[in-house]
């Protein structure tokens, strides 16, 4: 088998899909309330009660994270708000690359690419608005004066509408688009197994490959010990 | 059909609330436990249990106290807020015109008791789990109790003993509203107005009023919230598009780099 990288870590690993499972969760009970045909599925209120339980595991998952992992955080944190020459480089090699399969089309990437670093920083902005539209309605639906519970409602979906189809774009950028295969390489192997290939860490992201496992080939202790973990 | 309504003369009320009463007994309602506040008006709001509540106005007029009463339950609108949010269309419009409300198909989502320009719906809930229902005037058309249907008059209306409501075709209550209003007008009361006949495209209550809607209580000029308009009249579309969007854009970028794919690895083997 070809030699691995390390690209994700355990903890990142179950944070991501404790994360995803309950994004999920919180899409589907949210869109049945979206598309009017839908509507029916919501009656009885069950939805509800599916949609805060996930909407707890989305909370807390994080918060239990964050502090044991504080400086992943702080690095990922970072790396949202890095941004600079290279991601115009991605910006207009992004059509080739993506449509055409032109990988020599792509400047070299950091850890996240540009693409990924958007859906990111997405991510950090669109839970802030819907952790606290989401808290207002909670506790204060029916209650609160309606027009902020009327603002909280249309904040809560526009959030929605910004990260739904970026969650569509996502989860085809990270295991359907025909670059991302195989799939025991690349993308979805990082989140699955955390580790890929070499080659596909080179191709892919090979500002961070250069930064962390140097230029040259890897030296082989490094290589063996990221196998044995 | 011609579309119902019900005719409330505020000059007739006596604020006896049998009507409360007859609601609670037609609909299953509980009564609710309330302290006494100092008026004779109880309970002090509508609430899940309670769909119809005769307000007390205390004013003074040429120095002596006047009081008047004034009807709140749901106003059945033309144009309905609620029935334009409701995501499981338990809330609809009837062929009479009264928005008729089933709780079995309610979620309890809580979007008609934000929106409602009345603050009519009521709706107790769960404060952990957010299970709860939604209830209000149903002008007597609930499932399994639709008096309407088997020609009745509602319940508040049957039980009213002064004539100050009245149930007959909406055309001809906004004739005798507006006959009422002249005459009230003719007596001196010059604020007197009809109060529902044009609000919201038309309401399927309406007040006569010896004085001007605010002094009652009643919004001048209700309206559907402008956020309920942009929500579902641009949001919503938007989100449809843009989900819609992103699929298509997908599922084609897909088509076209499998393809570019394909014929790369094909020139590749070639080179072999």
């Amino acid at each position: 088998m070809e030699p691995e990288v390390e690209r994700y870590r355990k903890p990142t690993r179950v944070l991501h899909w404790v994360h995803a499972g309950a994004f999920s969760v919180l899409f589907l009970t949210g869109l049945v309330l979206f598309i009017p045909g839908l509507g029916f599925l919501a009656e009885g209120g069950w939805t509800r009660l599916l949609h805060r339980i996930a909407a707890a595991a989305f909370v807390i998952a994080p918060a239990i994270y964050v502090p044991l992992n504080w400086t992943a955080t702080l690095r990922g944190i970072k790396d949202a708000f890095n941004w600079g020459r290279e991601d115009i480089g991605w910006a207009l090699a992004a059509p080739r690359y993506y449509f055409f399969c032109d990988e020599g089309a792509m400047p070299p990437q950091d850890h996240m690419n540009t693409g990924q670093k958007m859906w990111w920083l997405l991510v950090l902005i669109l839970s802030g608005v819907f952790l606290v539209t989401g808290l207002v309605m909670w506790l204060f639906k029916t209650v609160a004066p309606p027009a902020l519970l009327q603002v909280m409602v249309l904040l809560h979906d526009v959030a929605f509408i910004g990260s739904a189809p970026m969650l569509f774009v996502h989860i085809y950028l990270s295991a359907i688009h025909p670059l991302m295969r195989p799939a025991r390489a690349g993308a979805w192997s990082s989140m699955a197994r955390g580790r890929v290939s070499r080659s596909y860490a080179r191709s892919h992201h090979a500002r961070w490959y250069a930064r962390v496992y140097g230029t040259g080939e890897p030296a082989r202790e490094k290589e063996t010990e990221v196998l044995s973990r | 059909m011609a579309e119902k309504a019900i005719l409330f003369d505020a000059t007739r009320c006596i604020a006896c609330r049998a009507c409360q009463v007859a609601c609670k007994q037609w609909n299953g309602l509980s009564g609710e436990s309330t302290r006494n506040l100092g008026t004779y008006e109880n309970p002090p709001d509508l609430s899940a249990q309670t769909w119809v509540k005769m307000r007390f106005v205390e004013s003074t007029e040429g120095g002596a106290p006047a009081w008047t009463f004034v009807r709140q339950a749901c106003m059945h609108c033309t144009d309905a807020a609620c029935v334009r949010v409701c995501p499981t269309k338990a809330l609809a419009h009837h062929e009479l015109g009264m928005v008729t409300y089933d709780p079995s198909e309610c979620s309890g989502c809580g979007y008609c008791v934000d929106f409602c320009p009345f603050h009519t719906p009521r709706a107790g809930r769960n404060l952990v789990s957010g299970m709860g229902k939604m209830a209000k005037c149903t002008m007597c058309t609930s499932p399994g109790l639709d008096r309407i249907g088997a020609g009745y008059q509602p319940a508040c209306v049957k039980t009213c003993p002064t004539g100050a409501l009245s149930f007959a075709d909406r055309a001809d209550l906004v004739a005798e509203g507006t006959a009422r209003v002249q005459a009230l007008r003719a007596q001196g009361r010059a604020n007197a107005s009809l109060y529902g006949e044009n609000e919201l495209d038309g309401l399927h209550v309406l007040y006569v009023l010896n004085d001007s809607p605010e002094a009652f209580g009643l919004p001048a000029n209700p309206r559907v919230p402008a956020t309920a308009m942009a929500w579902k009249g641009a949001l919503q579309p938007v989100g449809w598009a843009l989900g819609g969007l992103a699929i298509v854009g997908l599922a084609l970028n897909f088509v076209i780099a499998r393809r570019a794919k394909f014929s790369q690895e094909a020139a590749a083997k070639r080179r072999k």
